[in-house]
């Protein structure tokens, strides 16, 4: 896709979600599922560059936006350390574990990565429930409770009032695309293109395929670590909840109906996702076994996601405006 | 002291045992399709569920004996029949690893979820496959530990038999060294591939079904036994078969002493460390080939 067509797409969606809450302001249900697509199309987003672009069998994706969560949330409570602050914090600690993680990672073939990432995220449990996490503040199994709200100017960004956080969430969301985006188009994306197309052709032009992934791996932990330490602070509570399969699972029916390496397909593939699994939630024990079935009709039947027939579908649409140009 | 270390070391070797048997059957799936299978661990508790259905509400005739007997044609239909409707449509696709695992991902949690509407979120018991002890010195053994000892050691036995001796398994070993030169002399490649998912699901429905003796049969436990098997797997060298064999038993003894010395909450924790510098180390695990 055409880099001037993804922005299109991407500003299309992003205008269409800015003006949700002149309608739907006074309705908290929807306010916060709202803000709930936007947290998960950046954390999808991030997914998709990493699995569909860079070619990175990475598993740890939930794990990363946890780490965030519990990083910013420790900081924040155990160390009065303003949230503002936490957060950032929290996106450069997710980034150096990214970083630790996959130094020894990225150099294994594809399915040994997604072994490690998963295991990665497997392990956090015991860690944030057992001795050693309740030593750094993660409060065991019964999590953390009290995180402070977003404090910025004076203004409190909090769940009592969605309208402000949703902007709040709406900008950060708009510059973490805008870095995305300019790293598909960018001499990082072309390079991922041409080593997933040919990794010994690409490393015979001196494209070194270790440093380009962990780069990415740097910055997209960075990004979701950010995103998850924003959603620890929205809630206001963590529990090692957030760590299970059930959420594991949405985040992979975005990615499935997006389409993977289809880039803005995955945030449609998060609006429909967040939505679905928000109706499903009085369900109860019966959402998981419908979002498992979900997942394999749509990988069976649903070939490259959502976004390719939406594209055919607008792009008589989408040619004017290029045209007009 | 000693004779506490010793019944580490009795329980270390009878969880590798048993891992081994599982490990054997995702390494054989991996080395030869090449599919990631994500729900090993919901077909171990479907082993546990089994075993439960038929002893406790049916009552079975035979006990443990006839469970075996039926396990055989149902694991080798349910895994012969997951190949060929869910896995392989995948194949024709460019991507297609990465669709498998995602599929076998969302499988997984359906079957999870599934074990807990139909059976309920608690915990099952299943009885023992026989009750008493052995004492040798001043050592005392549970007979049913040494009778999973020998049944999980002697169903290696008998595929690395089938493996090595039968006209199946050693196309079997064909098409894992070379998929399109086994296609070439007449092999069913088809086939083989199903054939090889319904051994493996055999393997690991048969390590439920001892296993679960031990350690209840749990509908959320399924992650836990997943890992663990994939841990030695990729511990061991994937698609080597030997290799998850000493894997198995590294990580059972592993497993107990740390249990044991420092609590079980540290046992994942210290396989992932192990996991992680043996990859650093040898990126292809301990006996994996290029």
């Amino acid at each position: 896709m055409s880099l001037k067509r993804m922005i299109l797409t991407l500003c299309g969606f992003y205008c269409v979600m800015g003006i949700m809450p002149l309608f739907f302001g006074g309705t908290d249900y929807i306010m916060n599922i709202l803000i709930m697509i936007l947290i998960w199309a950046v954390v999808a987003s991030c997914w998709d560059v990493i699995m569909g672009f860079a070619g990175i069998f990475s598993f740890g994706q939930v794990a990363f936006y946890v780490i965030g969560a519990y990083a910013s949330a420790i900081l924040s409570v155990s160390m009065d350390i303003p949230p503002v602050f936490s957060i950032i914090m929290a996106g450069v600690i997710t980034g150096l574990v990214g970083v630790l993680v996959g130094l020894p990672c990225l150099r294994l073939a594809g399915p040994y990565v997604a072994l490690v990432t998963f295991a990665v995220h497997m392990t956090l449990v015991p860690f944030l429930r057992g001795p050693l996490g309740r030593a750094i503040g993660s409060g065991g199994s019964q999590g953390i409770l009290t995180i402070p709200p977003i404090k910025l100017f004076g203004l409190a960004f909090s769940s009592d009032q969605l309208v402000p956080f949703f902007y709040l969430t709406f900008f950060l969301t708009i510059i973490c695309t805008l870095v995305l985006v300019l790293m598909i188009k960018s001499y990082w994306g072309t390079a991922f293109l041409a080593l997933k197309d040919s990794e010994n052709f690409a490393a015979s032009l001196g494209i070194s395929a270790f440093k380009y992934k962990l780069m990415v791996f740097a910055l997209t932990s960075f990004i979701t670590g950010l995103f998850g330490a924003l959603y620890a602070h929205y809630v206001g509570m963590l529990s090692t909840k957030m760590l299970s399969m059930d959420v594991f699972t949405i985040l992979m029916i975005m990615m499935v109906i997006g389409g993977i390496g289809k880039y803005p397909g995955v945030v449609v593939g998060a609006v429909i996702t967040v939505t679905l699994s928000q109706l499903l939630a009085p369900l109860g024990m019966y959402r998981p076994l419908i979002m498992g079935a979900i997942v394999v009709v749509l990988v069976l039947f649903l070939r490259d996601g959502i976004i390719s027939p939406i594209i055919r579908l607008l792009s008589p649409l989408q040619r004017v405006v290029v045209e007009e140009e | 002291m000693f004779l506490e270390i010793i019944d580490v070391f009795t329980s270390g070797l009878i969880n590798g045992s048993v891992y081994a048997l599982m490990a054997v059957g995702l390494t054989l799936v991996y080395g030869v399709t090449k599919a990631f299978n994500f729900a090993y661990g919901s077909f171990y508790n479907l082993g546990g569920y089994f075993a439960w259905v038929l002893l406790i509400p049916l009552g079975v005739i035979g006990g443990y004996f006839s469970v075996f007997f039926m396990a055989i044609p149902f694991f080798f239909i349910v895994g012969y029949l997951l190949e060929k409707v869910l896995i392989s449509p995948l194949r024709k696709y460019d991507d297609w690893e990465m669709k498998v695992m995602m599929l076998t991902l969302g499988l997984s949690l359906f079957m999870d979820f599934g074990y807990q509407a139909i059976f309920g979120p608690r915990i099952k018991s299943l009885p023992g496959i026989i009750e008493g002890t052995v004492q040798v010195g001043e050592v005392v053994l549970f007979q049913q530990d040494i009778v999973i000892f020998i049944l999980s050691l002697s169903g290696m036995l008998c595929f690395w038999w089938i493996l090595n001796n039968t006209r199946t398994g050693m196309a079997v070993q064909a098409v894992a060294q070379n998929p399109a030169g086994a296609q070439i002399v007449g092999i069913p490649k088809d086939f083989i591939f199903a054939a090889t998912f319904a051994i493996s699901t055999m393997m690991v429905g048969f390590g439920g079904i001892l296993l679960c003796q031990k350690n209840f049969v749990d509908p959320m436990g399924s992650t836990d036994i997943m890992i663990k098997a994939w841990v030695i797997t990729a511990f061991g060298g994937m698609g080597s078969i030997r290799g998850s064999l000493y894997a198995a038993f590294i990580l059972g003894m592993l497993e107990a002493f740390v249990g044991w010395y420092f609590g079980m909450i540290h046992v994942q924790i210290a396989t992932l460390t192990l996991l992680l510098v043996t990859l650093a180390i040898r990126p292809r695990g301990l006996m994996g080939r290029e």
